[in-house]
């Protein structure tokens, strides 16, 4: 330690030469030009838009101010606390929002699913995730009427979704009762947090995600698809029938319409026919005797030629029968002597 | 130069200056809005408590003050795993208000929030275990004002009977009227240590892992079982439909058929009723005709006709003759066919 020790006796000697005359009055004003600073720094307060500052003397709130510049009294006297009375407030449970940057993102912990799972009135569990929204309509007595303001909402809401869920059918709360049981929630959660006296306006509850428990899921999805698996059958069997029926209308009416040209035809002949024969029988009744005989030869004429032999047999005679070879017939002879 | 003297006066009141502000520092305090203090005066309460917020003063140095929370204060409890009455396990969570009634009291007694909470603790835990063990789970989670009727339970799936009998069960007690039970059991039990309590609830009743399980095991087996019925719906329209159109496609072709059946008869009825309109005129002619036209049309090509010289057609290869008086019939042999 070869270090020079401090001189103190040149640094006293330094000291007494030294004239405090003109170094006085300036420390003074030195201090007080200080503590003018401050006051001029304390006496002032700026409120934001979107509240109110309950300014406290001693701890007693003499003023509660809104946005703008305002005085009071400095160092410490007067103290002035912001409350975002003009902010919408919101509690999120069940999920925080992480982000709000280009897309609104979420996360769902454990803490948060605990916060959300709920018995419903038929013993189920369900999911539902809702918010809060509120905002303080009295700064005084959101500072002063409770300690952790936003600790009692958190917690009469939690308390006051369970009982209502609680007194739904889990069903009706996934579908057609979201809305009133949100409605429910906030009337009962406004006049809890009333009569705490704590200078809060519930606006709305919203729910948002209702859902199954996750491990449930996948059978409510089953139901799902199973319900329009049943459409899908349904209108697969009226495709069905309505590719079907219009055709058998047409056949019908086919079948019909072949009957009624069968009708036209057999009438049309029968007048046809008849009329011929009436022709005839008229010409007949002329000249009977020679009508018939003309009309038989006229047959004979026809049918004769086209017969290959013609036996004709005189009365008395045997048959032709025995002496016909009948041998080189490829078929049998349906054979039938037309004796007289 | 300071003269010795005026440099002594400017000391001493300098430290007269200090030694008050000390004093005043030490006699005033100031008492907040949200504040209650009691005066201690060497470490005995000293008056009444001070609750009026501002500047007060004391005496400095032997009396001093302490805080207290004048606000509503929050109790949270710890998830206590409780049996309800049907001996199912759950997990309870209450939460309840409290407010420092009587600073002095209370700092005799617990001394500060701490203290009060371990008491708090300690009563709410044993109140809310004694109230939820004697209760039905159906009652500690409906409301009094419960009220499900035949008409909800067709809408929603129900696993067994039993279940909708417990649905359609009415609510005694309720959620309500428990926790204003627990709460007036509590509020007797808390004892006086200047503390009075505002409201309890339960915060949250989950089932118990296992339990929870189990429940999640039921839910799944009961929507699969919709699932099913949805299936099983579907198929059962679908053979409806398909039945229907088949009993609609019979009606109408056989409804075809009739008609044209009784086209055709009509027709049929018509044609005869003209032929024998007709033929009636001469049914003797009308044999004749007809069976010379069946001859034309029913005797073919290569036919074999053994006839007798007798027929008629044959009568002038004999020679002329004049007639006999022979009836004019028809004498044909019948064709011996042979094709």
């Amino acid at each position: 330690m070869d270090r020079n020790p401090i001189d103190f006796r040149s640094f006293e000697r330094q000291f007494a030469q030294m004239d405090f005359r003109h170094v006085v009055p300036l420390a003074i004003l030195a201090v007080l030009l200080v503590v003018a600073l401050i006051a001029a720094w304390t006496s002032v307060h700026t409120v934001a838009p979107e509240g109110q500052s309950v300014v406290k003397r001693f701890g007693r709130v003499v003023a509660i101010r809104g946005p703008g510049l305002h005085f009071k009294l400095p160092f410490g006297i007067d103290r002035a606390y912001f409350v975002p009375t003009e902010r919408q407030l919101t509690q999120e449970f069940g999920f925080r929002t992480v982000s709000t940057d280009s897309r609104t993102q979420y996360e769902k912990q454990p803490t948060h699913r605990a916060e959300s799972l709920m018995l419903t009135g038929d013993l189920k569990v369900i999911d539902v995730e809702w918010v809060v929204q509120y905002r303080v309509d009295d700064a005084n007595r959101y500072l002063h009427s409770v300690e952790d303001p936003q600790k009692a909402i958190r917690d009469v809401s939690e308390a006051v979704m369970r009982r209502i869920v609680g007194n739904e059918l889990g069903s009706d709360v996934l579908t057609e009762k979201r809305v009133e049981v949100a409605t429910q929630a906030r009337d009962e959660l406004a006049e809890i947090l009333d009569s705490f006296d704590m200078g809060v306006v519930v606006r709305r509850i919203e729910l948002q995600d209702v859902t199954p428990p996750e491990p449930v899921k996948p059978a409510f999805n089953e139901v799902n698809q199973a319900e329009q698996e049943r459409e899908r059958l349904i209108n697969e069997a009226e495709t069905r029938r309505s590719q079907v029926l219009p055709r058998a209308e047409g056949e019908a009416l086919q079948v019909i319409a072949e009957a009624q040209a069968y009708a036209t035809e057999r009438t049309n002949r029968a007048r046809g026919e008849a009329e011929r024969f009436s022709a005839i029988l008229a010409e007949y009744q002329n000249a009977p005797e020679v009508t018939r005989r003309r009309l038989y030869l006229e047959m004979a004429e026809h049918v004769v030629p086209r017969i290959r032999r013609v036996y004709v047999v005189e009365p008395g005679q045997p048959g032709p029968l025995p002496l016909l070879n009948l041998t080189d017939e490829t078929l049998p002879p349906r054979q039938r002597t037309g004796d007289r | 130069m300071l003269s010795r003297t005026t440099s002594t006066t400017l000391v001493l009141v300098v430290a007269l200056l200090a030694l008050g502000g000390l004093l005043l520092y030490s006699a005033a305090y100031t008492v907040d809005e949200a504040e209650q203090v009691i005066v201690l005066q060497f470490g005995k309460p000293h008056g009444e408590p001070v609750v009026e917020p501002g500047l007060h003063f004391k005496m400095p140095f032997i009396q001093n003050v302490r805080r207290f929370d004048r606000r509503l204060q929050s109790w949270d409890g710890d998830p206590n795993q409780i049996p309800t009455r049907g001996e199912q396990f759950i997990s309870v969570d209450m939460t309840a208000r409290w407010r420092i009634v009587d600073p002095l009291m209370f700092y005799q007694r617990v001394r500060d929030k701490d203290g009060a909470i371990r008491l708090l603790n300690d009563i709410l835990d044993s109140v809310a275990r004694d109230h939820i063990s004697a209760t039905d789970l159906t009652e500690i989670v409906r409301s009094s004002d419960w009220d499900v009727t035949e008409a909800d339970l067709e809408r929603i799936p129900v696993a067994a009977e039993e279940e909708e009998q417990q649905l359609l069960q009415r609510v005694q007690m309720g959620r309500g009227e428990l926790v204003r039970s627990i709460l007036a059991t509590a509020q007797r039990e808390v004892p006086d240590f200047g503390v009075e309590l505002v409201d309890i609830r339960i915060k949250r009743v989950d089932y118990v892992r296992q339990v929870q399980e189990q429940v999640f095991a039921r839910m799944i087996a009961e929507r699969q079982r919709m699932a099913e019925q949805f299936r099983s719906e579907g198929q059962g329209r679908a053979a409806e439909i398909d039945g229907e159109t088949q009993r609609q496609l019979a009606t109408i072709r056989s409804e075809a058929r009739r008609q044209a059946e009784v086209i055709r008869g009509r027709a049929d009825a018509e044609a005869t009723a003209t032929y024998s309109r007709a033929f009636g005129a001469d049914p003797e002619f009308y044999a004749f005709f007809r069976t010379l036209e069946s001859y034309r049309d029913a005797i073919g090509d290569d036919m074999t006709w053994i006839v007798s010289a007798d027929a008629d057609y044959f009568r002038y290869l004999r020679g002329i003759r004049e007639p006999e008086p022979s009836p004019p019939a028809a004498d044909t042999a019948t064709p011996a066919a042979r094709r």
